[in-house]
Parts: structure tokens; C-alpha cells; sequence
């Protein structure tokens, strides 16, 4: 199954062959300012199964305090996928089809935007889920 | 009570004075898109009490034919408000303080994102609500 993604006026475009392999949501505060929403939802492939496949001199890149810079179109401002070393988390809202996938987390929940309330059941981890934690310290 | 919001990068920033008057969250494809999120959430002021603080060189805007302008920071890439006549929409995700107010309903929920679930027990309206429909038409 290949995946599609794009931007707001199409001027990029990504696929992915799939599955996708992840899928959670982000509530972190760089993630709340950069999206301009409640939260971030992410789908995870290995970066070995994605590519740009339109636009690529229209992204531009923003790294801020992150070794892994976000990425959005220059001319509408859609937020585009990371890439995260051998992985690839792609925006949810900027894919073109159901990824299949669904969520099965939320992280930084401890910093969740005020106005925002968690009302499924899935599990909502303060920060990292640990079992990230301990990879990144690898 | 001033209500501030900015940008990821910090070189834009916005106040509005006073209570904000609605939060909504819409589902449409369009913001799905833009926000590259399951739904974004917005709230409107009247422009009068909105006001750029820092930044308004670094504001890119994207507007095809007959929509409503969407903006963003040129530099970080973070969405940002738009003024629309006499409202503005403010976008949740970049304000720095809790703004009070919470979302009344949803709308474009008939569009909504195949991965995620409405779990709440607000009004969910397929496009728009119906008095605004009326209102427009």
C-alpha cells in the first residue's frame, strides 16, 4: 500500500509505502505553535520507504532548538513531514488517504494546551513514552 | 485581560484585548491540509481588539481565488491568524495563555479525518451550522 501526502496549494508531495507503523498524537507546545492546533497527530515509517515526490526547492525547513528540522511549503504554509535519522513521522492532516493506521497514544500530555481535553482511552504518556526514552539514549 | 499569542520561532506575536467571543473546531480537508492535524481549533475576536505586536515583516499569506486568506511565520512555518473583515480568526495552537474560553462545537465533522474519533459530546455539524448557512445565503 503507498501512502500519498501533499500540502494546502499541492505544491509538494510525498508518498510512503506502507504500513505505517506508528501512529500518535503530539501535544507538546512546539508542536501546538508550529501546527497552530490542539495537537499533532504523526504517522511513523522508516525513512527508507518515503520520498518527496513533488516540490522539493518550495520546502523550507525550520530548526529551532531540534536536530531534526520541521518542514512546511513555502507558498501555503502546510506543515510537512520530519525526518527523524531512519525515521519519517508525516503529519497526519497532510496525507491524501486514510493511512489505515490509527492512534495508539498521546505523549506530552503533561504540557497539553489548556483549552483541549483528552476523551478517548488510549494511553496518555507525560512526556516520551519510556520505551523512547530509552532508545534515544542509545 | 490581554490574551498574547506567537509563533514556534518567536518572531511574531499578536495580542487581543478583552473575552473572546467563540472556539470552534473545524475538520474540513482544507485545515486538515494547513495545520497538517486531525482538526484545528479556532477562536474569533473582532478585529478592533487584535493587534500585531511583533513581526508583521516575517507574515507570509496564502489566499487562492474566492478562500479566505490563510497565513503563516515565513521563518518557523507556524500558522498564524487571519483577519477576515471585522473578525479575526485566532488559531488555539499559538496562543501563550490559556484563553478561557472552550470549544462550543465542531464543524465539517461530514469531512472529518478517517483516523480520528469525535469523543466528546459536543454538537458536531456536517459543514457549517445551520445559522450560519442562513446568514450567508
Amino acid at each position: 500500500m503507498t501512502i500519498h501526502g501533499s500540502c494546502l496549494c499541492g505544491g509538494v508531495a510525498y508518498e510512503a509505502e506502507g504500513p505505517v507503523e506508528t501512529m500518535n498524537h503530539c501535544h507538546c507546545s512546539r508542536c501546538r505553535k508550529a501546527h497552530g492546533a490542539a495537537f499533532v497527530t504523526f504517522a511513523w515509517v522508516p525513512a527508507d520507504r518515503f520520498q518527496w515526490t513533488k516540490g522539493e526547492e518550495l520546502i523550507q525547513a525550520f530548526a529551532g532548538l531540534s536536530p531534526f528540522p520541521r518542514r512546511f511549503c513555502r507558498i501555503c504554509g502546510g506543515n510537512l513531514p520530519t525526518i527523524m535519522g531512519d525515521q519519517v513521522k508525516m503529519p497526519a492532516g497532510s496525507l491524501d488517504e486514510d493511512p489505515g493506521a490509527r492512534p495508539s497514544f498521546h505523549m506530552f500530555v503533561g504540557s497539553k494546551a489548556a483549552f483541549h481535553e483528552i476523551n478517548d482511552d488510549l494511553v496518555a504518556h507525560n512526556e516520551y513514552p519510556p520505551e523512547l526514552m530509552e532508545k534515544s539514549e542509545e | 485581560m490581554t490574551i498574547h499569542g506567537s509563533c514556534l520561532c518567536g518572531g511574531v506575536t499578536y495580542e487581543v484585548e478583552g473575552d473572546l467571543d467563540l472556539m470552534i473546531n473545524c475538520h474540513c480537508s482544507r485545515c486538515r491540509k494547513a495545520h497538517g492535524a486531525a482538526f484545528a481549533t479556532f477562536v474569533s475576536a473582532p478585529t478592533e481588539r487584535f493587534s500585531w505586536t511583533k513581526g508583521e515583516d516575517l507574515i507570509e499569506s496564502f489566499a487562492p481565488e474566492g478562500r479566505g486568506a490563510r497565513q503563516f511565520c515565513k521563518v518557523c512555518g507556524s500558522n498564524l491568524p487571519a483577519v477576515f473583515g471585522d473578525r479575526v480568526n485566532l488559531l488555539a495552537g499559538s496562543l501563550d495563555d490559556d484563553p478561557g474560553i472552550r470549544p462550543a462545537f465542531h464543524i465539517f465533522a461530514g469531512s472529518k479525518a478517517a483516523f480520528h474519533d469525535i469523543n466528546d459530546d459536543l454538537v458536531a455539524h456536517d459543514e457549517y451550522p445551520p445559522e450560519w448557512m442562513e446568514e450567508s445565503s
